[in-house]
């Protein structure tokens, strides 16, 4: 029976590919800083972290923010990260999802906050 | 739900109030968090204390006291740690339920549980024979050091979920 159970289950174990991102800041090339100026697609203030979609000319990047709670205290509270802002983004791109950064710091209507 | 299969499934467990409580207000997540980290010490810590005994450690202290005391807390703990873990899983079901640390951790939290049911089924049935200043039988000792190696395994995969 032991046997039985522990074959089954390590074959659910590896059934599936990983679909999951690694946000940490290791998953991010930190020796290719970018900066993207655009519009807010969408945004979320969500855990663990915040997140937005931001059009530049001829792409939308997914910018990974901050945890709510951190940005919250530093002043970007989730009104400030509404819909149709425009919002610049210092950061460092995904090693391997294209189109994907994490960013250092946002600045909205002229306020920057720093998101590490 | 809306569509079938396992994937519609995840997806609208995403979609309950408590999932989207979980990722949209402020300090619920961090609560959340903090509760299971609170609820798996308690579990964890006992359950290694009790190994730590069966593996000949305080021999002068009787099993049978250790396992009332204990396993009793460890299994209150439980009712903290199950519902927190559930709503951390359900805010990102569709997350976890591909991540490969997350799945190796549920495969060695059954396997935990399967080990801790065949030391009470098995071994500890006798007990009264070594209870107090005695070597515990070598199926007790086995139990006590893979629970130990599965207990820290749980722990390695929980926080490195985080990171695939």
């Amino acid at each position: 029976m032991w046997t039985i159970a522990a074959a089954g289950l390590l074959v659910l174990a590896a059934g599936v590919a990983p679909v999951a991102a690694h946000h940490g800041w290791s998953s991010y090339d930190s020796t290719r800083e970018i900066t993207l100026t655009g519009t807010i697609k969408e945004a979320g203030y969500e855990h663990p972290h915040g997140h937005v979609r931001l059009e530049v000319p001829g792409k939308v990047w997914s910018v990974v923010l901050a945890p709510p709670t951190r940005m919250e205290h530093r002043g970007l509270p989730a009104s400030k990260l509404r819909v149709g802002a425009k919002a610049t983004v210092v950061g460092y791109p995904h090693r391997s999802t294209e189109d994907e950064m994490r960013a250092e710091r946002i600045t909205i209507d002229g306020a920057t906050v720093e998101l590490r | 739900m809306t569509q079938a299969g396992p994937l519609g499934w995840l997806g609208w467990l995403e979609t309950t109030t408590a999932a989207t409580a979980m990722r949209q207000s402020l300090w619920l997540y961090p609560i959340v968090e903090i509760l299971h980290i609170i609820g798996f010490v308690v579990l964890v810590g006992s359950a290694a204390m009790f190994d730590l005994r069966l593996l000949g450690r305080s021999r002068q202290l009787p099993v049978t006291g250790m396992e009332r005391h204990l396993l009793t807390w460890a299994r209150a703990s439980v009712l903290l740690i199950v519902p927190t873990g559930g709503l951390m899983f359900v805010a990102h079901a569709t997350e976890f339920a591909g991540n490969p640390a997350f799945r190796l951790k549920l495969v060695l939290l059954v396997a935990a549980a399967l080990n801790a049911a065949a030391f009470h089924l098995r071994p500890f049935r006798r007990v009264a024979e070594w209870d107090q200043g005695a070597r515990a039988p070598l199926a007790a000792r086995c139990a006590a050091g893979i629970s130990l190696a599965l207990w820290a395994g749980v722990i390695a995969c929980g926080r490195l979920l985080a990171y695939f």
